[in-house]
């Protein structure tokens, strides 16, 4: 009954002007948790809108359950929505606020009541009812918009990054709050974040955008291992993935690349999962390895072709781990003319030095401007094609 | 046709999920059928309404409803005629045009219904309701405040009991206290006459359409509708904007648009107020109203009789060895003119410096300067009669305060019995002593808002320059405040040459006096148009005087517009 | 400009500060004082020269202190004497005697008084009787210059001692009195009660209709999206420059067409459109964030509950201001009352006219006219006083930001 069905769905702002969202192809199933994720302006927030009705839809078909909602307005879609500055009603108080909706459905007063005390009894917010939204924190503010959302028993509950306002803390709690209403109440949730770490703890499957296209849509574990293309393999991971040009040599069984001044042998673990590597001898690729899939030498027990020396930058000690950041004296990898990272709008880039971030057991001790010996989990490295981005699948 | 409602929604709460479930329903296409035949026969009264506006009623009817009721009835039956069709042919336009005009003729339906039923003189038997039952009025007033203190009380406690009675209490004061009013105020002429309206059968028919086509407004105004056409969500908003809008645009069209126009239409003849005259001059009036004579005289002094026919002697001089001589034909309206400019010169520098002085020493964090600043804000709102009434005795030549106070400190005669206002060197000096003591304190609260934009690092850093204060009021402040002088002058200048009430009042009992000293444009516009009968040629004196004044406004509109336009207007 | 806080110089400035702002203020309520002190004055009291701040009135006794019947009686004073002097009869005979070696003084006394010394002079050329007079004590010779009539004074304490003279040139005793009875004559006879009523009709209606048009239209303006929106609000805009005076004529022919001279619903209907006040509300539903609207959109809100539920009550400051900026411009309105209510009918008249047409300078009603400019003046003083806050602020933010 309420799966969210786009069928080419585009959204243009001005009669001439880019496409928001372009041609997006996207089926919600019913009781699934969807995260749209993306970098800002990359069209995740209008697809969201269009779901409510917020924004007009000028092209395809948008489906709640069975009903092409195109032109039906927002509140005769079921639905409800969390906003990312809660737009809670300022003059109206807690019990007010969530029992709004009841009241304009002509939903007897007594009913009203008990649904809006069991909705603020499940959040925690019984003992606020009375009290206006300038009186409640940022977290009970946030509650409140949930327990706003949770009354109507909508078909579909849309968050539009809920907890970005929240301090981190808080931001944790809240996130395994949400999973849990989520998960017992059984509803459709489309949650759209450009926090990464939200996308890949909260949602049952994942859609990454960018541009206005979606890029990719699978469960978070696909989205880190099968990453569908250089941005996605570029935007989730946190620190990001290692991404660096490489000249690929040697031979089909045991193909080298060389990037910088070093020179890496791969694992055929990693030719089974990109066939067409050995295609790439002789010519380059784009070479991407996660912090993690660096050990300290002697932590692994890998051959001597897959290791590196790399001068230390910097040493973040975390405790559990150290990240050591060195770079290469190569231009980073570009997607679209831009450096891959520059997006996130992460620290600002060198245009001729590519960054590398290693995650190391934290049992180590690394000084700056110290060398350091490394080994490279080769056979868990990805490989794309530098022109199109594409992975050698 | 209220039974459509049902097929809007319907609500399942026993799953404890509501669903909105739309059907094509049976009742929606017998009521749009309804609606079809609807449409036509309301083209039929439009047809009947046309001959009703041009022979029966014509006689009863000023020309202009006339012609405006002609206008919308053919109007009203294109608009009908084609709903007709596009509602059974279930077209996607049919909406938004049987909408347009089941709506129009609601609203116009409406007034002409009141106006049938006398509603709108009624509103005189109002005032003398009001009069008769003052006191049950000042009560529901307490009441109602009660009532408002009462909320204010509730806004932060919202469940407390106390208030919540309170306000009860409010309510119920006010209502005892309405039914006291409604029987001293005695409406029963008023019900009288309302039953006797009612049996006319032109009332009962404009009570008819204006209800049919309410209702017809309604039904196609509902979500059911909008779905059976195919409304675009883009159109849906479209008309419900244009529907809130309407109250205001209706009267910002019946009420300014329209005047505007038909202002500059009526200053193209020689029309007068009862109508009965009015020929088409072309560009007469404006003509009239702006020659000017320029003749080199045989000797000073010299009179009409050196000017063209008609024209009449607006000013004598010597230039450059040769008598000058200077005649209009409308002598009146360019004395005013000449009064208005020396009245404008003196009147906003002394309405403008000292809220500029004042302002600067407001700002300074003291002790006491918001009493001050409400203390010179109120000649602003006391109300141009009460203030000029009393200038007036206070410039009385022989009992006045004025004339006191300056023999008091030796700056006149004692009982020389300066005459302010009977003698034409002083008169217009006094309305300018008015003008400017009325409006200096807003023109101050102007310049506070201005000096929130100026940056305190600015004072700080003078000070630690060592600039005192007349330094720092001079090179900071004035210069900084230099947007807000230009805005200030320019809506000073505007008030200024819309002079009227003051000089209406303090000249009494002859207004313009003494011998025109202080006849200003907005008073001999009246006078031509109230006095003489002159409406043409008075409204060619409007635009003349909108003109100049536009000269004034086109300055600020732009920035006006700037700031009107900065929240989101793309 | 911010003044130093420390030192004797900072001190001078402060003084002179005050100084200036108390001056001003001084003008600025001056005339205020003025209206509400000769409001209260009695009729003869206005034409008095020097003219004063307080309120006279004569002194009197109860006329039976005096040994006489009816009301009370106004009290004198002579210069010569503290004593208080009752004037209890004004139409006495009075010959007034002229010393014969000081020709110049004048001693008046009752016509009976004097004896007659049989002799003569001859005053300009004119043959007069020498009379012998007592005054304080002493004979005098005079003559009779004149025979007139003038009052009687009698010692209040002493009745005793009687006096006659002309009544004008005895000063009268006058103290403290406010006629608060202006308030009530102005009203209820020069029909002043009946504009003040009209007057608070229009100005409730003008008030009412123009926060719901406001509303609607502002509501339109800033949140529903349609083509052509922003070009008409242009057009709002620019409706604001234009002078009233250019729309009188007009308005008064659209108002002679519809039925309405004279009448008050010409002075009402016409203003309950306003296009500033579209212009404060849609300034502050701008400013409302746009997910509020949008959450109650989601909410099945129409958009009739969403600006009466939602919109309206968050509105409130701009409403205060709108209502407070039409109350002032109801209230005061005097152009277009004087075009429209023209036929001399007091019944359709707001107070700033029947102020206006209340006796102008100099009328002997001087006192019943400032008690109406009083009751005129000080219900939108009193809206402003209470509502400045709003006021102050719109004043200044309507055209600068």
């Amino acid at each position: 009954m309420s799966v969210v069905s786009f069928s080419s769905v585009s959204k243009q702002y001005k009669g001439d002007g880019p496409l928001a969202v372009d041609a997006l192809d996207l089926t919600i199933e019913d009781g699934e948790f969807m995260v749209l994720v993306g970098p800002s302006g990359c069209g995740k927030s209008t697809a969201l809108r269009m779901i409510a009705g917020l924004e007009e839809i000028t092209g395809g078909e948008l489906r709640i359950g069975e009903r092409v909602v195109n032109d039906v307005p927002p509140g005769d879609r079921d639905i409800a929505m969390v906003f990312q500055n809660y737009a809670l009603y300022p003059h109206m108080t807690v019990r007010a606020n969530i029992g709004f909706a009841l009241e304009v459905a002509k939903v007897p007063k007594a009913e009203i009541k008990s649904r809006t005390e069991d909705a603020a009894e499940m959040l925690g917010l019984t003992e606020y009812l009375d009290r206006l939204p300038k009186a409640l924190s940022g977290g009970q503010r946030q509650r409140v918009a949930m327990g706003r959302a949770i009354v109507r028993s909508p078909q579909v509950f849309l968050m539009d990054e809920p907890l970005s306002n929240l301090d981190a803390k808080l931001r944790v709690q809240m996130r395994s709050e949400i999973i849990h209403i989520q998960k017992r109440l059984g509803t459709t949730m489309v949650y759209v974040t450009h926090d990464q770490i939200e996308a890949m703890t909260m949602g049952h499957r994942v859609a990454v955008m960018r541009k206005g296209l979606l890029q990719q849509v699978a469960a978070p574990q696909d989205l880190y291992h099968r990453p569908a293309n250089l941005f996605v393999a570029a935007f989730i991971g946190s620190p990001a993935m290692n991404l660096v040009t490489a000249a690929v040599g040697g031979s089909a069984e045991r193909p080298t690349v060389t990037f910088a001044e070093h020179t890496l042998a791969i694992d055929h673990g990693a030719i089974e999962r990109y066939p067409k590597l050995p295609d790439r001898i002789g010519s380059t690729v784009i070479l991407g390895l996660r912090p993690e899939h660096f050990v300290m030498e002697g932590d692994a027990d890998l051959p001597d072709d897959q290791k590196l020396t790399l001068n230390v930058d910097l040493a973040e000690a975390m405790g559990a781990e150290v990240h050591i950041h060195a770079h290469l004296d190569v231009p980073p990898v570009e997607l679209d003319g831009a450096p891959v990272a520059a997006e996130e709008g992460e620290e600002e880039l060198s245009t001729s030095t590519t960054n590398i971030i290693a995650r190391v057991e934290g049992i180590h001790t690394v000084r700056e401007d110290e060398d350091v010996r490394l080994a490279v989990k080769t056979h868990l490295a990805h490989f794309f094609d530098p022109a199109t981005g594409d992975p050698l699948r | 046709m209220s039974e459509t409602n049902s097929v809007d929604a319907t609500i399942d709460s026993s799953d404890g999920v509501s669903r909105r479930i739309t059907r094509p329903d049976g009742d929606l296409g017998a009521s749009l059928k309804l609606l079809s035949l609807w449409h036509l026969f309301g083209a039929a009264t439009c047809v009947i309404g046309i001959l009703l506006a041009r022979r029966g009623g014509a006689a009863e009817l000023p020309w202009m409803p006339r012609f405006a009721l002609q206008g919308f009835f053919s109007f009203a039956f294109v608009a009908h005629m084609a709903s007709a069709y596009g509602v059974s042919a279930r077209t996607r336009w049919a909406r938004p045009a049987s909408l347009a005009v089941n709506y129009l003729v609601t609203l116009v339906g409406a007034a002409a219904t009141l106006h049938l039923f006398n509603a709108y003189r009624a509103i005189g038997d109002l005032g003398e309701g009001l009069y008769k039952a003052f006191v049950p009025f000042l009560v529901i007033c307490v009441g109602l405040i009660w009532v408002l203190v009462a909320g204010q009380l509730l806004a932060n406690r919202p469940t407390a009991v106390g208030p919540n009675n309170l306000r009860k209490a409010g309510w119920g004061l006010a209502a005892l206290a309405g039914v006291w009013f409604v029987i001293k105020a005695d409406p029963s002429g008023l019900i009288s006459s309302f039953g006797d309206s009612i049996t006319r059968s032109l009332t009962m028919g404009a009570l008819a359409l204006t209800i049919c086509s309410a209702l017809a407004t309604r039904l196609m105004w509902s979500r059911a509708a909008a779905q059976h056409f195919g409304t675009k969500a883009s159109t849906e908003q479209a008309l419900s904007g244009l529907a809130f809008l309407s109250p205001n645009l209706i009267g910002f069209l019946v009420f300014f648009a329209f005047p505007l126009l038909f202002s500059l239409w009526v200053s193209f003849f020689d029309w007068d107020t009862t109508n009965t005259h009015r020929d088409f001059i072309g560009l007469g009036n404006y003509v009239k109203a702006l020659s000017l004579d320029f003749s080199s005289a045989p000797q000073a002094n010299a009179g009409t009789e050196a000017l063209k026919p008609g024209y009449q002697v607006l000013m004598n001089m010597d230039w450059f060895g040769q008598h000058w001589l200077i005649g209009a034909r409308d002598i009146e309206f360019w004395l005013s003119l000449r009064n208005i400019t020396v009245f404008l010169v003196l009147a906003v520098p002394l309405a403008v410096l000292p809220a500029l002085l004042l302002s600067s020493v407001l700002t300074s964090r003291l002790p006491g300067m918001k009493i001050f600043r409400t203390i010179y804000f109120i000649p602003s709102v006391a109300g141009v009669i009460g203030v000029a009434i009393v200038w007036g005795q206070m410039f009385d030549a022989t009992i006045g305060w004025i004339n006191y106070l300056l023999d008091l400190v030796g700056l006149s005669e004692a009982g020389a019995g300066q005459g302010w206002l009977t003698e034409r060197s002083t008169a217009l000096l006094a309305m300018v002593i008015v003008f400017a003591w009325m409006s200096f304190g807003f023109n101050t609260v102007l310049y506070l808002a201005g000096h929130q934009g100026i940056p305190k690092e600015l004072y700080e850093a003078a000070e630690i320059d060592g600039a005192n204060p007349w330094q720092i009021f001079r090179k900071i402040t004035v210069p900084q405040l230099r947007n807000t002088t230009f805005y200030v002058v320019i809506t000073t200048s505007i008030l200024a040459l819309q002079l009227f009430d003051i000089v209406w009042i303090l000249a009494r009992p002859a207004p313009g006096g003494p011998n025109n000293a202080t006849r200003t444009p907005v008073l001999t516009l009246y006078q031509e148009a109230f006095t003489n009968n002159r409406q043409g040629y008075a409204s060619a004196l409007a635009w003349v005087l909108f003109i100049i004044i536009f000269g004034f406004t086109s300055f600020q509109f732009r920035r006006q517009r700037d700031v009107a336009t900065s929240g989101g207007l793309s | 400009m911010s003044v130093r806080r420390k030192g004797p110089r900072a001190t001078a400035v402060r003084v002179l500060t005050y100084t200036i702002l108390v001056a001003v203020a001084a003008i600025v309520v001056f005339p205020f004082v003025v209206a509400v002190a000769t409001s209260t004055k009695n009729s003869q009291d206005i034409f008095n020269y020097p003219p004063t701040l307080i309120p006279r009135e004569a002194q009197t006794v109860p006329a039976a202190d005096v040994g006489l019947e009816g009301d009370s009686i106004p009290l004198y004073a002579f210069a010569d004497t503290d004593a208080e002097f009752a004037l209890v009869d004004n139409n006495v005979s009075v010959a007034e005697f002229r010393p014969l070696d000081d020709l110049e003084r004048v001693i008046r006394l009752d016509v009976s008084s004097g004896e007659r010394t049989g002799e003569t002079v001859t005053i300009d050329g004119e043959e007069e009787d020498v009379f012998l007079i007592e005054v304080d004590g002493a004979q005098l010779e005079v003559y009779r210059s004149r025979l007139t009539s003038g009052g009687l004074f009698v010692d209040v304490a002493d009745p005793s001692d009687a006096r006659v003279d002309l009544v004008n040139l005895v000063e009268p005793l006058e103290q403290f009195g406010p006629r608060l009875e202006n308030f009530r004559e102005v009203v209820v006879e020069k029909d002043l009660g009946r504009s003040l009523t009209n007057t608070i009709l229009v100005t409730i209606i003008v008030v009412a209709g123009q926060i719901i048009t406001s509303i609607f239209g502002g509501y339109a303006f800033a949140r529903i999206d349609f083509k052509g929106r922003d070009r008409l609000f242009l057009l709002y805009l620019g409706s604001v420059m234009v002078p009233f005076v250019v729309l009188i004529i007009p308005l008064f022919q659209l108002m002679l067409q519809f039925g309405w001279l004279d009448n008050l619903a010409a002075l009402i209907i016409p203003f309950t459109f306003t296009a500033y006040g579209t212009f404060l509300m849609r300034q502050f539903f701008v400013a409302i964030p746009k997910e509020i609207e949008e959450a109650a959109l989601l909410d099945n809100a129409s958009r009739s509950t969403i600006l009466w539920k939602i919109m309206v009550p968050l509105a409130r400051p701009a409403i205060a201001t709108l209502s407070t900026f039409g109350f002032l411009y109801a209230w005061n309105s005097f152009f277009w009352p004087l075009v429209i209510i023209n036929s001399g009918n007091p019944d359709g008249r707001v107070l700033s006219l029947t102020l206006s047409t209340l006796g102008g300078r100099g009328s002997a009603d001087l006192n019943l006219v400032f008690a109406g400019a009083v009751i005129a003046m000080t219900p939108p003083i009193l809206v402003f006083l209470f509502a400045q806050r709003y006021f102050v602020e719109n004043s200044a933010s309507s055209g600068l930001k």
